[in-house]
């Protein structure tokens, strides 16, 4: 069988069932040698389960996997690294305090007790030079940046002989030269022989880096197509089953006065570390201002400092001319102050409490939830019953945990909740960061309308495409302070890019 | 090969299942043990049941116990749902106990008995909320782990009640103060030799107003919601500091009134030995009833019923009364097992050549 033998890997009608939904429904998959292949789909589409069944982390209930034409059994991680696949998660699975060796040897059986770092080292070095980059084999991994860190998670996999690399949502955390730069050592894998498997939302990237594309939907193979023979549209219409909106409907900013004003702020991250550095910015009512940057560059810190819930070392915070510099939370809320985290289990929502218990997270001190020291959950119910409806949040028990609910109906429900509090000002950070497309769709024609009656909006995000289709000005963040501001329409992509990596020449230009 | 999956939700049967199968396997593990004394466990268990319910006086002393644990389990079920895991209800019995007693030795001797009984037990409550205050503003500013702090300074509650029972509070070189006055004696409420008293309508009232604070109140929702998610508390504007620290103090304050009405009414003294150890039972009376107060209630009744039969089985079959902490620890070690149970799917699944 001459296609057979060009084939990596085949998955044939794998089936994979929780409770009470099937996740992979009778999906098949073949990957090619030396093909990079991505795979497509909304939140919930069960790329992740169809990736954790290669990755041996689930076995599928019916289906049978081929690697070079064998049939094989994956029931866990070792399994699947001893047939060449090695899995790239988008949280890095390193070790901040140890050296890339140890991060890469580490788990490794075939290391004895003692091991000589030096021939470690420059097996390191060969992968990178292969690969047509550069990594320090004797660097701590907390001083490397994001995107070196993930050169080690490549490394890593390279290292245990590879031969099938998945990576998951990689240009996540990365700027847009670093993912241009992870797309030329994927491409180099590649003309090697490698074999890759992308996942990503992006579509874009999809088309400029993939050769092929699958698109999964609801659990169940839409279909395999090449990219040269797609267009954008077509691939989003394939994962959602409908045409979608690349542009929203955007009328022009009518700037009402200046409700946030933010001068010289100076704030520390968690590690004592300077994460907002004298950094000056001010927000208009009815108008939406973008802030770009890679992850870690005091994006979270200068959220948290708006909202009181880090302290400011030095500066001025001003609400509508009213100086609110180091307020408490609590009093930020009832002036009008609402923020979208971006960790929306971890700080926007308590995952075990149920939907009204975190609908009323915020008004539950107002009437009518608020009877003096009392609370009444009828009274609750009711206001959660109301946000349900108007957003359309699809839950199914109100008294279930929060953390049952879909990824878009959690974010659905934080932002019903913020913007049901009638903010003046509202801090978006990350508000589509892992939403399928129609969730995205929802939140961002929120923010606009939200804009629209005149709420001075505050978006950080990762994604430059987000930031360009809703925000009026773009300010970009890097290492604690505002590099650049610019208006939306006069925006220069690359210009951006070079700011948000902190090229000085960028800024001065 | 066992496979553990997390689950989304925990379905209800385990939730009554897991503290079922505890208690069973707990009382299981105790016949364990009697058998290698040579006793018959089920003579054992049947002796604990007559020991416990069999006639009105030995169920009254029975409730005798469960006083102590309904106060003390109420205020664990607050702090518990809140995640400060307090394990120093003994030390604040303790503290409780000596606050109060230091009124009923040496307070004026012309106080009315409601008014001296009055600010005992309030005196204990401050003392146990003050002994519960320490680790709670250490655990806030200083983020120190409030299941160590606690369980030491029960060591050093013992020893200051060793300091005081060994010193000046001592009677002719015996570690006993001398009795309390009549007026400092808190009421029995039935005819003797049944010691049950008042503190009986103090623990039920105790354990309705905390299950009405964590069903029906902003603070027991805020407290729920720190004990859930601090960040999310923090950022819904909640006063993380103010929160624990009163809550704390309640449940503090309940395990120092359990201290004091306990030696006024009961001892009608203050001794090295004052049940201090009812801080302890009292752990496993808040987890098997699933943190609620109401619930703890029944839970204690079945708990101090197997004290009160362990002392009688100890008269009557000569079976150390250790016994009864191999069951309850047995009881408590399964229940905290079971948290896997609730939490996780396990699946067996056959190893196949790869």
């Amino acid at each position: 069988m001459d296609g057979q033998e060009q084939l990596m890997l085949v998955m044939n009608d794998i089936t994979k069932r929780f409770p009470g939904i099937v996740a992979n429904d009778h999906v098949s998959f073949a990957l090619r040698k030396g093909e990079i292949h991505t795979l497509l789909g909304e939140n919930g589409a069960g790329k992740s389960t169809l990736m954790n069944v290669l990755d041996g982390i689930y076995y599928p209930d019916e289906g049978e996997i081929f690697i070079e034409g064998k049939r094989v059994n994956l029931r866990s991680p070792l399994d699947s690294m001893k047939h060449g696949i090695g899995m790239i998660h988008q949280h890095f699975m390193l070790v901040d305090s140890l050296s890339v060796i140890e991060n890469v040897i580490l788990g490794l059986e075939s290391q004895g007790f003692f091991v000589d770092k030096r021939a470690i080292a420059h097996q390191i070095e060969a992968i990178a030079t292969r690969y047509n980059f550069r990594v320090d084999p004797y660097a701590r991994i907390w001083q490397l940046s994001v995107g070196e860190q993930q050169r080690v998670e490549i490394i890593k996999t390279l290292f245990r002989g590879a031969r099938i690399l998945i990576l998951d949502e990689p240009t996540a955390v990365l700027t847009p030269q670093e993912s241009e730069e992870l797309f030329g050592i994927l491409r180099e894998m590649k003309s090697e022989g490698k074999s890759i498997i992308f996942i990503s939302h992006k579509l874009n990237e999809v088309m400029s880096v993939s050769d092929r594309v699958t698109v999964l939907r609801k659990g169940r193979l839409i279909g395999t197509v090449d990219t040269a023979a797609v267009t954008e549209g077509e691939l989003a219409k394939m994962m959602i089953g409908r045409d979608v909106l690349f542009r929203l409907e955007r009328k022009k900013a009518e700037l009402g006065p200046e409700v946030l004003k933010v001068e010289d702020a100076l704030a520390y991250n968690d590690r004592g570390l300077i994460a907002v550095n004298k950094l000056n910015i001010t927000v208009h009512a009815g108008e939406i201002v973008g802030i770009a940057g890679v992850a870690g560059n005091g994006q979270v810190e200068l959220a948290e400092c708006i909202t009181g819930l880090r302290r400011l070392a030095g500066g001025h915070v001003a609400l509508k001319g009213v100086d609110v510099t180091n307020a408490s939370p609590c009093t930020l809320a009832s002036a009008g102050v609402n923020y979208i985290p971006a960790d929306r289990l971890g700080v926007g929502l308590v995952p075990n409490l149920s939907t009204i218990e975190n609908a009323m997270l915020r008004n539950y001190r107002k009437e009518p939830i608020s009877k003096g020291a009392f609370i009444s959950y009828a009274a609750a119910c009711t206001y959660t019953d109301g946000l349900i409806k108007k957003y359309d949040i699809a839950v199914p028990l109100q008294n279930a945990p929060v953390k049952v609910l879909s990824g878009g109906n959690m974010q659905k429900l934080l932002l019903a909740r913020e913007i049901g509090e009638r903010p003046k000002l509202l801090i978006a950070e990350h508000p589509t960061r892992g939403l399928d497309v129609g969730a995205t769709e929802f939140v961002r024609s929120m923010l606009l309308e939200q804009r629209n009656n005149g709420v001075a909006i505050l978006l950080i995000s990762e994604d430059l495409d987000e930031i360009l289709m809703v925000a009026d000005r773009v300010a970009v963040m890097y290492e604690g302070r505002i590099v650049g501001i610019v208006d939306v329409d006069s925006v220069d992509v690359a210009q951006i890019g070079l700011m948000m990596a902190g090229s000085t020449a960028a800024v001065q230009s | 090969m066992l496979r553990f999956e997390k689950r989304d939700k925990t379905p209800i049967q385990l939730r009554l299942l897991v503290p079922a199968v505890s208690v069973l396997l707990g009382l299981l593990v105790g016949s364990v043990v009697m058998l290698f004394a040579r006793v018959n466990p089920l003579k054992a268990y049947g002796a604990i049941v007559k020991g416990a319910f069999g006639s009105g006086y030995t169920f009254s002393e029975t409730l005798v116990i469960a006083v102590p644990l309904i106060l003390i389990s109420a205020g664990l079920c607050l702090v518990y749902r809140m995640k400060f895991l307090n394990i120093g209800a003994k030390g604040q019995y303790i503290i409780g106990a000596i606050c109060g007693s230091y009124l009923a030795l040496f307070g004026p001797a012309t106080l009315s008995r409601p008014l001296l009984l009055t600010l005992m037990m309030v005196l204990g409550m401050i003392g146990g909320a003050l002994w519960a205050i320490i680790p709670a503003l250490l655990k806030v500013y200083w983020n120190v782990n409030e299941v160590i702090a606690t369980l030491l300074l029960n060591y050093i509650a013992s020893y200051i009640l060793w300091y005081f029972m060994y010193g000046t509070w001592g009677t002719r070189g015996f570690p006993l103060s001398k009795n309390f006055a009549v007026n400092a004696q808190l009421p029995r409420i039935l005819p003797a030799p049944s010691r049950l008293h008042i503190g009986l309508f103090f623990a039920l009232a105790a354990a309705v107003v905390i299950w009405v604070i964590i069903r029906k109140t902003r603070f027991g929702y805020e407290a729920m919601v720190i004990g859930e998610n601090e960040r999310a508390a923090r950022y819904a504007g909640i006063n993380v500091v103010k929160t624990v620290i009163i809550a704390a103090a309640i449940s503090g304050g309940l395990d120092g009134l359990a201290g004091i009405a306990h030696t006024s009414a009961v001892l009608r003294l203050l001794q090295l030995e004052i049940n201090s150890d009812y801080g302890y039972t009292a752990i496993i009376v808040a987890w098997l009833a699933g943190l609620d107060p109401l619930v703890a209630v029944g839970v204690s009744v079945l708990l101090a019923a197997l004290e009160a039969g362990g002392y009688q089985i100890q008269i009557v079959m000569r079976v150390p009364f250790g016994i009864v902490g191999v069951i309850e620890s047995a009881i408590l070690f399964c229940l905290l097992a079971g948290e896997i149970v609730t939490h996780y799917h396990i699946r067996l699944t056959r190893r196949v050549a790869a």
